[in-house]
């Protein structure tokens, strides 16, 4: 009775995980005239409940699409990116992904120095690595691509400065305090912000990277110090929210922050951020695959750093980047946007 | 005796009906993980079958199965251990700053390591203890508490920088032990060699034995004598001490330390004990049981990604089969019962 009650319960389990299966490409037929090479990148991004890190798939497979009908090859996209921030995790998925005969790991680390083991084992098990948006600068990574971050926070306070005309109380709003590419972000907005004299920062605040954490910390942060006349977000949860356009008040606060999301455009619309400067997150995927299969495939050099560019979303711009977003597979831009 | 009566001494035990599921889940990923080959030989190797993701999945559990034990046996007493995700932080950032200070790189900083952690995990564990047993107040509510005293603590003396431990200590969690490059035993071995201790001190000892008799009814406990205060405090600084081994191994092993690390994994490890068997109303439960629950968990987690499963529903799968595990333990006690009874 037991060991038949542990059968059905085990058989239970099967089919819940039946249920759940994704739709797996069919394997080839064993007659069938020849087999492609296929390539499979395994990527693993910081969490799978930030949006930027699922357009940023939805790059990498369209990319696959398009260079395996083009090289007539099979590329596949294994994403196993955790659901939350976990540098650990993140190690523990690459070695994973290395026993079950991955053949490149595009990766963007939660911590750079949990991870930098993990590479170095896959690398040396003759699976490159490949980082992108947050680098692991000191691990075997054959390159990298995503935007320097140290500019990126200089790019975010110069226009802020220029938005108060060099005169404004800041404060940074800052993600993950582990992230060492956000912690470079902070730094260049900090050196930045030294070349205004008037521009005081009254403190950098981490919080969760998520919309709610991030917005909520605003609000706690406004409250806390109301001499606050400007924001500085190096990265864009915190508008991910609905919440603060009805919370900030753009007569009286200035905000630049970084990414440009549909959820993001409607604090430009509304003049709340003047403005946001946009990654282009489906190139992370996109441009990443392009240049793994550059290198692993078609044997070309690339460079070790490859340097994304912002592109500057403001109220001019909006119409022509929301389309942008569109294009890149983004389901949530709102209409409006679109017909302009 | 005859193998068929071994046998069924053997599936009589507490633990085999953990040990049935798993294997279970081992044929079931064996059979449909599919093959690749291999790199350097050729040679088609099953994607689940293999040393390297055999000992990779020990390791992973191995984090887990070592703290589940000690936290079990705050389970065992009737208690419940919230902080040991935050004590795993702090012994590991606490221990990185400690050797990043005194600037060593040799086997001696290993020994030091292991001494500063597992010592920090203990004294933590006894604050619990002694923050319970002292202010008589529910241990869900004093190690909830604690849990975020001790990562703030760890994020403030680490201003949330991610410390590199020596190269000493990587050596060490990740020494072949004469296997082939890339297999690292020495995480699996530690959590064997913990669960064979904490089976051995709660079946073995009068101390373990009076920790099952304390949860299983702590009033009547007193009047036999027992000295209760002393046994929860025991327990608690066990379950620190436990946490101070998974972070020295998880910080040598990953090779940095910082307050953020293991945050949630508090959860995973009561699951691993309550799947393991242990009665969240005390006097229930033994380390291999847990040890096992832990191995089942990651094992689970394992399989959604061997098996391609949409990993949007992982959280969905580690906790329905939890609640299965658990309403399986509860038939068997029953089954079990009703045998004997009659």
């Amino acid at each position: 009775m037991k060991k038949l009650l542990i059968l059905m319960i085990s058989l239970f389990i099967g089919l819940i995980f039946a249920g759940c299966a994704k739709k797996v490409a069919p394997k080839a037929e064993p007659n069938a005239p020849a087999q492609k090479k296929t390539i499979t990148i395994t990527m693993i991004a910081k969490s799978s409940t930030n949006p930027v890190f699922l357009s940023a798939r939805t790059g990498a497979e369209d990319k696959a699409k398009e260079l395996s009908e083009k090289l007539g090859i099979d590329i596949r996209i294994d994403w196993r990116t955790p659901p939350v921030e976990d540098g650990q995790v993140q190690a523990q998925r690459i070695a994973q992904a290395v026993n079950e005969g991955t053949d490149v790991i595009l990766l963007s680390s939660s911590d750079a120095s949990k991870v930098t083991g993990a590479i170095s084992d896959a690398v040396d098990r003759g699976v490159p690595v490949f980082a992108f948006d947050s680098d692991a600068p000191d691990s075997k990574r054959f390159a990298f691509y995503g935007v320097d971050d140290i500019e990126t926070g200089q790019m975010v306070m110069k226009n802020l400065a220029e938005l108060v005309n060099g005169k404004a109380s800041v404060a940074i709003m800052a993600g993950n305090q582990n992230a060492p590419n956000l912690q470079k972000r902070v730094q260049g907005a900090k050196m930045e912000a030294e070349k205004y004299p008037d521009i005081k920062i009254i403190g950098t605040f981490y919080h969760a990277e998520t919309p709610q954490d991030a917005a909520a910390e605003v609000l706690r942060v406004m409250n806390a110090y109301p001499e606050i006349n400007a924001f500085a977000m190096i990265g864009g949860w915190p508008l991910f929210t609905t919440t603060l356009l009805t919370d900030l008040d753009p007569s009286k606060i200035t905000v630049v922050a970084v990414d440009a999301l549909p959820a993001q455009l409607a604090y430009i619309e509304k003049g709340i951020v003047p403005i946001l400067l946009a990654q282009s997150t489906y190139l992370w995927g996109s441009v990443s695959v392009e240049l793994i299969i550059d290198k692993i495939h078609l044997h070309k050099e690339i460079p070790v750093m490859n340097k994304m560019e912002l592109v500057k979303v403001t109220k001019e711009t909006l119409s022509q980047w929301a389309k942008q977003l569109k294009d890149w597979g983004f389901t949530d831009v709102p209409e409006r946007y679109l017909k302009e | 005796m005859t193998i068929g009566k071994k046998l069924q001494i053997l599936l009589g035990r507490q633990q085999s009906g953990l040990v049935i599921v798993i294997l279970l889940l081992v044929v079931i990923l064996t059979v449909l993980a599919g093959s690749h080959p291999d790199r350097t030989t050729g040679k088609t190797i099953n994607n689940f079958l293999n040393f390297y993701t055999l000992m990779q999945t020990a390791t992973d559990a191995s984090f887990f199965a070592i703290m589940a034990v000690g936290a079990t046996m705050v389970i065992i007493a009737g208690g419940i251990d919230l902080s040991v995700g935050s004590i795993y932080a702090l012994c590991g950032v606490l221990t990185a700053l400690m050797l990043r200070h005194l600037n060593i790189d040799s086997p001696s900083a290993v020994i030091l390591g292991i001494f500063a952690s597992v010592g920090l995990g203990t004294i933590c564990g006894m604050l619990n203890g002694l923050m319970v047993v002292g202010l008589e107040v529910h241990p869900f509510i004093i190690t909830l508490g604690t849990m975020w005293i001790f990562r703030g603590v760890a994020f403030v003396i680490s201003k949330a920088e991610s410390i590199l431990v020596p190269g000493s200590l990587t050596a060490f969690a990740k020494a072949n032990l004469g296997l082939s490059p890339a297999l690292y035993p020495v995480a699996m071995l530690i959590m064997i060699a913990v669960t064979a201790a904490g089976a051995f001190y709660l079946a073995k000892t009068v101390m373990g034995r009076h920790i099952y008799a304390v949860g299983g009814n702590p009033e009547a406990s007193k009047y036999a004598g027992l000295h209760v205060k002393r046994i929860t405090i025991s327990v608690f600084a066990i379950s620190g001490l436990t946490a101070g081994i998974a972070a020295f191994l998880g910080s040598a092993y990953y090779g940095s330390a910082c307050c953020g690390d293991a945050t949630g994994y508090e959860l995973y490890i009561i699951a691993s004990a309550v799947v393991g068997g242990a009665s969240l109303s005390g006097g229930r439960g033994n380390a291999v049981s847990a040890t096992l629950g832990a191995v089942l968990i990651i094992l689970i987690r394992q399989s959604i990604r061997t098996l391609h499963f949409d990993q949007n529903y992982e959280w969905i799968i580690i906790g329905t089969a939890t609640i299965i595990a658990v309403v399986l333990d509860k038939f068997n006690a029953r089954l079990t019962l009703k045998r004997a009874m009659n």
